[in-house]
């Protein structure tokens, strides 16, 4: 049995996004829920969270846009940038508060605290671009948490693996041209799907040229083309760059009943992934995998599967059926 | 959507005097297919292609390439020998439709750009054409494909757009593709936003059909029997 911690705060629920959106605070109940029921909490490290230094969030936003974001808060705008990015007077501390909740579980993994993670966080951030927000997105939390990881800790390698089902277009635009940090992102295709980008030919540029990789699936496909994806696209990159810490952008809306895709992977398929991914991070990085949420909005199958998410941590990877 | 807001601008130009050779290196550095051969007051006098530049060249095949005659020859040959003059050409205040209808009329790679003296403001080539589409498609933007098939009624574009605006949901474009099926058009809305689920109900619930995805991607597929 592995250390698992597990990153949840009440305070994570103040960000508040109005009527009809689908990004709300019952999401992170159900995926609270799912797992409690399950009697996984007293094996888990509960985390706490804490308020992040802006000198972090500096190390991936431009100034202006944090004051920005701040000030829309301040004068209780209802959302920023685009009408997707709905919001709240809390908004921008609760934003905070999930990226210090990340960078204080890097800090465990990288003391040996704990061996794996699950940061049950809000607002999500994968969207989130240097100078914008996007897709219900503010701080892109696993951008920071890699540059953290490299500045912090002095890691060079650090490999992202995004299964959202849409493609995580500010993290990939962070590091295109940074041969240091891998982005992988496997989601819904372009043509078909938020936020239009993330095609197959998307694999970075300058130094980082061959340090992103996309892959892109079809309406309708499923557990089959996720599972050819991750094998041949995915293990290849992987073994090449050799990751010292994986971060995981888990986002639960590639589900079947999910209604914010097209795309068909079942919950069994969700563990088959995340078995995979535990497994490569015992291969590459001594074990060392904090996985931050992103999207999932189906309240009825976020418990299974955050439940079989953290199960797997708990487990290092060995089948759970 | 006038072409002067499309066409580069900083145009590679070359002299009627330069050898073809330097010519086609200035092509090969610069990643061009086209230069336009221009007077020294800029005015368009012909254009060069690097096809026009091959055709000179010997064939690998039948010549002796580093013959004394061939070299002889090639250091002779200028751009004003193998150039095309008085080449088809626009004014900046054509549109980007007439571009395009033009290029393919004329069966040209490029439209140079001139004033009404004949000297050049720019050149548009089938890479600015892809260029202002992206922007005319709007998909440099995040946003998502929303596919709705509308019968030929005047009215009924109005409504979709009407439904989508009271979402207070910005379009990036809209396309319609005409005879979808007889007597009926696909309208494709590129919406700048993330969640289309809620406009989707709506729009179902008036009593237009969507284009499912899922519908299209297997009609796609071979039919295997």
């Amino acid at each position: 049995m592995k250390r698992t911690g597990f990153l949840f705060d009440k305070r994570f629920l103040l960000h508040k996004t109005g009527p009809y959106h689908p990004e709300t605070p019952e999401r992170l109940e159900a995926i609270y829920k799912g797992i409690e029921d399950a009697g996984l909490l007293p094996k888990l490290t509960l985390i706490k969270t804490s308020r992040a230094d802006l000198k972090w969030i500096e190390t991936v936003h431009d100034k202006h846009y944090i004051d920005r974001f701040n000030d829309s808060c301040i004068y209780g705008h209802k959302t920023l940038d685009r009408s997707d990015n709905q919001m709240c007077s809390e908004t921008y501390e609760t934003a905070l508060l999930a990226v210090g909740g990340i960078l204080d579980t890097v800090n465990m993994v990288m003391k040996g605290e704990i061996d794996n993670a699950f940061c049950a966080v809000r607002p999500p951030g994968h969207h989130a671009e240097s100078d914008r927000a996007m897709g219900f997105c503010y701080f892109n939390n696993v951008a920071i948490a890699a540059r953290y990881l490299q500045m912090e800790w002095g890691v060079t390698r650090v490999g992202i693996i995004d299964f959202d089902v849409h493609h995580g277009n500010g993290t990939q635009h962070l590091f295109e041209q940074d041969p240091t940090v891998f982005y992988y992102s496997i989601h819904q295709h372009p043509s078909f799907a938020y936020p239009g980008t993330g095609r197959e030919f998307e694999e970075g540029n300058g130094d980082g040229l061959g340090f992103t990789k996309n892959s892109p699936i079809l309406p309708g496909q499923g557990d089959e083309a996720y599972e050819l994806c991750i094998k041949n696209d995915l293990l290849p990159e992987f073994e090449r760059f050799g990751p010292e810490v994986i971060i995981i952008s888990a986002g639960f809306d590639a589900h079947v009943d999910d209604k914010m895709s097209d795309v068909n992977l079942s919950t069994k398929g969700f563990s088959w992934i995340m078995q995979m991914i535990v497994n490569m991070a015992e291969r590459y990085a001594n074990g060392k995998l904090i996985s931050v949420l992103e999207g999932g909005y189906s309240l009825k199958r976020l418990p299974e599967l955050a439940k079989n998410h953290v199960g797997i941590l708990l487990n290092g990877g060995e089948n759970v059926y | 959507m006038f072409i002067s807001k499309s066409m580069t601008r900083d145009v590679v130009t070359t002299d009627k005097k330069v050898n073809i050779l330097d010519a086609k290196d200035k092509m090969v550095k610069c990643k061009i297919r086209h230069l336009p051969v221009v007077e020294h007051d800029n005015r368009l006098i012909g254009i060069v292609s690097d096809r026009d530049i091959r055709s000179a060249m010997p064939s690998i095949i039948l010549h002796d390439y580093n013959s004394r005659e061939e070299r002889e020859r090639l250091s002779r040959l200028k751009v004003e020998d193998i150039m095309t003059p008085d080449p088809i050409t626009i004014s900046p205040s054509y549109t980007l439709q007439d571009a395009l209808l033009l290029l393919q009329q004329k069966k040209v790679g490029v439209l140079p750009v001139v004033d009404k003296n004949g000297i050049l403001k720019g050149i548009v080539g089938v890479r600015d054409l892809i260029r202002a589409f992206i922007n005319v498609l709007g998909i440099g933007e995040p946003g998502m494909l929303l596919g709705i098939v509308v019968e030929e009624q005047i009215g009924k574009m109005k409504e979709i757009v009407d439904a989508i605006t009271e979402e207070k949901i910005s379009f990036g474009s809209i396309l319609v593709a005409r005879y979808w099926d007889e007597e009926k058009r696909a309208v494709f809305p590129y919406l700048l936003t993330k969640d289309i689920s809620r406009v989707k109900k709506k729009l179902e619930k008036m009593g237009f059909t969507l284009i499912d995805p899922l519908q299209w991607y297997l009609e796609q597929l071979p039919k295997t029997s």
